[in-house]
């Protein structure tokens, strides 16, 4: 809308561009603290507090035990009680392996069947062996692990 | 290239002759009272926004309800922020559309051929205020509590059809979880929805007649 032969802005593209200025501000302002409050639930790690699983002494030889036990879990404005579970194995008595018993693939939950040996996922047929690794199926990997640690026999987890 | 494309989605939409139809229309020359009723408009589509934002999180439950809030206030990035600007653009908003109708008044604007106008402003006034007494109820604290409390009593006292009205707008006899959830629903569909239609029309109408000059004062 400028005049020909000559540089100088004119009064209608100076307002376009005060205007579409102005509409910028206002949009970022509202714009950025907008997708901060969306995704900021997104970003919060849970807390990595130890979890009391329970006494040792019910953990077998060569047996993956399932311990579960209830934790307080704070989830936006409900503080809510979660089941915890997972499998625990030893092959000495002495050190202890925590299982997680969420399936890899797709989450399910996995059981140990004592009688075939091996963990099996409800879902997709996923199986695994006593110390979590992959025999068939289609996990990518084997059972995670979680960090423990035993103190006058109580067996802690911590979850990552 | 780019205005190749730009050029052959006009063909097909015509958004162009919208656009000038819009914003390029011929106006007398007015004043900043003439902002008002565009101040309005902003307002209304910055709690439109709030709004859905806010809608992410909160639940019209009396159980929750009130913690959610506190959740979006004090956990949530930019909540404060995104909730006061709620808070504080719902007072705005009244008072700008009072203000807006003001200037209709004083200037005589409602006047043929904008009977019609006007009219559809009042309803969004009315609109605007149901969306201050719906949502003032829902952070279900004690103030929320109790101005509902009040403010259906309010209702109750019309002759005849009082404590019909009343029932209606609590859902029984006492504010409970039925009352919030009523409240709820209203402020997010049936509120929003009546007033995009009604501001459609108000603006269509707007544009469609124009707008009045300042009133001269003629020297007798």
């Amino acid at each position: 809308m400028s005049t020909p032969n000559n540089n100088q802005m004119g009064r209608r593209d100076f307002m376009k561009v005060i205007i579409a200025g102005i509409s910028g501000v206002i949009g970022a302002a509202i714009g950025l603290p907008a997708i901060a409050y969306v995704v900021g639930p997104a970003l919060q790690k849970g807390t990595d507090e130890w979890i009391r699983l329970g006494s040792v002494n019910k953990v077998e030889v060569n047996i993956p035990t399932l311990f579960k036990t209830v934790i307080q879990k704070q989830t936006g404005w409900i503080n809510a009680e979660e089941e915890f579970s997972a499998y625990v194995l030893t092959e000495n008595g002495q050190d202890f392996t925590v299982m997680s018993n969420i399936c890899t693939h797709l989450g399910c939950r996995v059981r140990w069947i004592a009688e075939k040996e091996g963990f099996f996922c409800p879902c997709h047929n996923g199986v695994f062996s006593k110390d979590g690794s992959v025999v068939s199926g289609p996990p990518p990997r084997s059972l995670d692990r979680f960090e423990s640690k035993v103190e006058d026999g109580v067996l802690f987890v911590k979850r990552g | 290239m780019f205005l190749n494309l730009v050029n052959w989605l006009d063909d097909r939409f015509g958004w162009r002759a919208v656009w000038e139809a819009i914003f390029l229309r011929k106006i007398p020359h007015v004043n900043w009272l003439y902002t008002l009723g565009s101040a309005t408009l902003f307002l209304a589509i910055l709690q439109g926004i709030t709004g859905i934002l806010l809608t992410l999180y909160y639940v019209p439950t009396p159980d929750h309800a009130y913690d959610s809030v506190v959740y979006i206030s004090t956990q949530l990035p930019a909540g404060w922020f995104i909730r006061g600007l709620h808070h504080w653009g719902a007072s705005a908003m009244v008072v700008v559309t009072v203000a807006h109708l003001l200037r209709v008044f004083f200037y005589g604007a409602y006047k043929y051929p904008r009977e019609a106008t006007w009219i559809t402003g009042v309803f969004l006034l009315l609109i605007v205020i149901g969306f201050g007494f719906t949502g003032y109820l829902l952070p279900w604290d004690q103030k929320a509590f109790w101005a509902t409390t009040v403010g259906t009593r309010i209702a109750g006292v019309a002759p005849v059809v009082g404590d019909w009205l009343l029932r209606i707008a609590r859902g029984g006899d006492e504010l409970s979880a039925v009352t919030l959830a009523r409240f709820f629903g209203t402020h997010i569909w049936v509120l929003p929805a009546s007033l995009a239609t009604l501001i459609l029309v108000h603006l269509y109408l707007v544009i469609r007649i124009g707008i009045t000059a300042v009133p001269l004062r003629k020297e007798e």
